[in-house]
């Protein structure tokens, strides 16, 4: 995650970004982008630039349904005269701009990528994808993601950075795609100047130093992963009512089950989200259940985050920090007091 | 054999032939379908059927499965009262698709799709003509499949205004230290091994349970009108705390223990059951929507009673005066229930799209104790685990149904939503019918039998040919 050093890039009004959405709307490319509706901000697909939300805080669950949809066919089957066909699912026909992605999500979206980027559906549908970033202005209460390596103006996963000030946006390509991307628009746009980008970087600055949390620690990946018996974990997880809304708000979660939804004449091979917090989800043909319980869920999910995919990633946390675990869990299991609590053997809430 | 007489070619683009599924009973209406057939009857042939032992073996979930496999129409058909082979069987079913079919209503589904009819051994013209009317009535509805326009989505009215606030900061601390003192009181006599409560959680104004085994930590409990979760939930399946516990329950969430103490879930002696008097929790709006009608009083099941004045034995009232307004959420079900059924779907369908299936409404649930949940069933699978609009539908539809005449209203399922699913109006709604219809309300006896585990011989059948 490199700080952006060069101050290229340019200062627009919430008009002239209108404008640009709208513009791209007509061009045929598909604009997902939080939307407020019965009091639900979430990524939906633009209709017009008037139901675009860029206001503080961030949508109730991640974008990343939009790459890794909640359900997809991998492949459909149909007997025909007794033959057996089987048909690819349709290729995506959009190119697709996600926009006002916060920097964890897009953070959270290269995580998607470093796992499922190898599946041909998942990587047809992200190379036609590029992702507009909206930093932070304000903390959310729930907000960490300065003490897992993030920032709230981190560049991460992300084409295109837009800054949010006080009377206008700033805007700069992160990648040739965002490059592309804003060439068109940016034509009659004013550049920035240092000053812009030295509010930029103060807000940064400031957001971060608001934000809740003590660092998690690079190196706590080995030692997480040695507290595996920890009996902190029974403590941490004691309230956990075993549903899935931490990995389904969730910006990195992966997990996804197979099963085959039709009849024998015609059907689909469905690939749908899956989390490690049900019971179902490692439970063996033979009845035997590896994690027989919802504190070995749960410790599953921290070591995930925290530890096997740090290991396996170059030491790139996959929690980005957006808190929406902490957030939307229903009796308040927070992912980062359970790390410091078991990193310091002791859990202080839940317990 | 009877000729087919529709099953011709449509000759006209317009033509629809529906396709009507009728699961009906061994003894009676099989055997009068027979009937009609041997006494040359003719009658529309979109009809399927499909025979079952008993119209009392007919889970809601196969009238569900039908409708989500394209079905446009489907009749359910057994003995007349008096006749089932089984004696009973029957009368249980008639209670299950009374509510089934207005919760089918509530969502959208056009009654004109779901039929009902007692049909004995001998009634071949009943039969036949009961498939001409539900054909019929199918082919007035249209296809279930039918292309939906984008329509303008019906939106609710807001609710009245909250007829007072959820407390205030100085009882919410008498009552605390009230709790905290009994709640140390309990665990050093050794009465419970476990207490639990509420105690603040890692984010600002944030109150999650907390399992208090040390008469120490106790300091660590409190009370305030942020204590959402219903602690019910920890009393059985499979999050159950073991041993002897004492419990803070709300008004509702002793409607939840009541039932489950009914349904033979809890163990009443290893339980220590304190009721807090309760000015209602907070919601954006203020009070929080099932808080308006409630008068917040300890309910009879509590040994103990947490007052701002102090604990006290048994249940008490606590002497406050609520203002209590009616159940906001009444108008907002008129509202919809006044809608084309088409309107009321789209309404639905918008909703459920949002779905994302995370179960939280069912992890939170005091009524969801089941082990093994019927969306785990996987042979065969009765819910389809694709989270879309058919998976979803079907998920909150039997959600819904399962809870009838159990669900106390607690309301946690829809707080917890991510994507605010009002499922506290489907809910509502089907509470609402089970009182009408069988004068029950879940929560209020502990040897109250749950309603569709019992049947009247004359239980209303208005809706059954």
């Amino acid at each position: 995650m490199d700080p952006v050093t060069d101050n290229k890039g340019f200062r627009i009004s919430r008009a002239e970004l209108d404008k640009w959405v709208a513009s791209l709307i007509e061009s045929a490319t598909q604009v997902i982008a939080p939307v407020e509706r019965r009091g639900v901000r979430a990524f939906r697909v633009l209709d017009s630039a008037q139901e675009l939300c860029l206001a503080d805080g961030k949508t109730q669950w991640s974008p990343k349904e939009f790459l890794f949809p909640r359900t997809e066919s991998v492949f459909s089957y149909e007997t025909l005269d007794g033959e057996l066909k089987l048909s690819d699912p349709p290729p995506t026909s959009n190119d697709r701009v996600i926009l006002g992605v916060r920097p964890c999500d897009a953070s959270g979206l290269a995580c998607t990528d470093a796992v499922l980027g190898p599946d041909a559906i998942y990587a047809q549908r992200r190379a036609r994808t590029v992702i507009v970033a909206l930093t932070c202005p304000v903390a959310e209460p729930e907000c960490f993601c300065a003490s897992v390596g993030g920032a709230p103006d981190g560049t991460d996963g992300s084409d295109v950075q837009l800054v949010p000030l006080a009377d206008a946006f700033l805007v700069r390509s992160l990648t040739p795609r965002g490059e592309a991307l804003i060439a068109a628009g940016s034509k009659k746009w004013k550049a920035a100047t240092d000053k812009d980008w030295a509010a930029a970087k103060a807000q940064g600055e400031r957001v971060a130093h608001d934000m809740r949390g003590t660092q998690v620690a690079r190196d706590w990946a080995k030692s997480l992963e040695a507290r595996f018996e920890s009996p902190a974990w029974r403590g941490l997880s004691r309230s956990c009512v075993g549903c899935s809304i931490c990995t389904y708000v969730c910006p990195s979660c992966t997990c996804f089950n197979v099963e085959d939804e039709g009849s024998a004449g015609c059907g689909s091979r469905c690939r749908s989200w899956d989390s490690c917090s049900y019971g179902l989800f490692t439970l063996h043909a033979s009845g035997h259940n590896p994690r027989p319980d919802q504190a070995s869920r749960y410790r599953q999910r921290v070591l995930h985050k925290f530890s096997y995919y740090p290991e396996a990633h170059g030491g790139k946390n996959m929690c980005v920090g957006c808190g929406r675990c902490a957030k939307h869990c229903p009796v308040g299991l927070d992912i980062h007091e359970a790390v410091h609590a078991v990193m310091s053997k002791e859990a202080s809430h839940a317990g | 054999m009877t000729e087919p007489s529709v099953n011709k070619a449509p000759t006209d683009a317009q033509v629809f032939e529906s396709q009507i599924i009728a699961i009906v009973c061994n003894w009676c209406t099989y055997a009068g379908a027979d009937s009609a057939g041997t006494t040359r009857r003719t009658y529309p042939s979109n009809v399927r059927t499909l025979r079952v032992p008993c119209s009392g073996r007919v889970n809601p979930l196969f009238i569900m499965k039908a409708f989500e496999q394209g079905a446009d129409g489907v009749l359910v058909s057994g003995c007349h009262p008096g006749d089932c082979h089984y004696v009973q069987g029957n009368f249980f079913a008639r209670r299950r698709f009374a509510v089934f079919r207005a919760l089918l209503d509530f969502l959208g589904v056009d009654q004109g799709r779901l039929h009902f009819s007692w049909i004995s051994a001998s009634e071949g013209i009943k039969w036949a003509k009961t498939v001409e009317d539900v054909t019929a009535a199918v082919h007035q509805v249209g296809p279930i499949r039918g292309k939906p326009g984008k329509r303008k989505l019906p939106v609710l009215p807001e609710p009245a205004k909250a007829p007072r606030k959820s407390g205030s900061a100085a009882d919410h601390e008498a009552i605390t230290k009230h709790w905290r003192k009994l709640a140390h009181e309990l665990l050093t006599r050794g009465a419970v091994t476990t207490v639990l409560g509420y105690a603040p959680g890692p984010l600002p104004n944030q109150m999650v349970p907390a399992f208090i085994e040390k008469a120490d930590d106790t300091a660590r409990l409190a009370w305030n009108d942020l204590c959402f979760s219903g602690l019910v939930t920890y009393l059985a399946g499979p999050q159950k705390v073991p041993g002897k516990v004492a419990v803070l329950i709300k008004t509702c969430d002793a409607r939840s223990l009541v039932t489950l103490l009914a349904e033979k879930q809890v163990a009443r002696e290893d339980l220590t059951v304190v009721g807090v008097s309760c000015d209602g929790v907070k919601s954006e709006s203020g009070l929080a929507l099932k808080c308006y009608a409630c008068d917040g009083e300890a309910a009879a099941v509590c040994d103990y009673t947490v007052t701002p004045a102090g604990v006290q034995e048994g249940a008490v009232k606590s002497g406050a005066s609520r203002a209590t307004a009616a159940d906001p959420r009444d108008e907002q079900i008129a509202f919809l229930e006044k809608l084309p059924s088409a309107e009321r779907w789209a309404f639905w369908q918008d909703q459920f799209a949002d779905c994302l299936r995370c179960h939280a409404c069912r992890g939170v649930c005091p009524m969801c104790y089941c082990g093994s949940c019927i969306t785990e069933q996987h042979r065969p699978q009765w819910i389809p685990t694709s989270i879309n609009e058919k998976g979803n539908t079907a998920w909150n539809t039997v959600r819904a149904y399962h809870l009838t005449g159990r669900c106390s209203g607690c309301d946690e399922c829809t707080r917890v939503c991510p994507p605010r699913i009002r499922l506290d109006l489907i809910n509502r709604r089907l509470a609402r019918e089970v009182e009408e219809r069988f004068d029950y309300r879940a929560g209020e006896a502990v040897d109250g039998a749950p309603p569709l585990a019992v049947f009247k011989a004359d239980d209303p059948q208005e809706f059954i040919y």
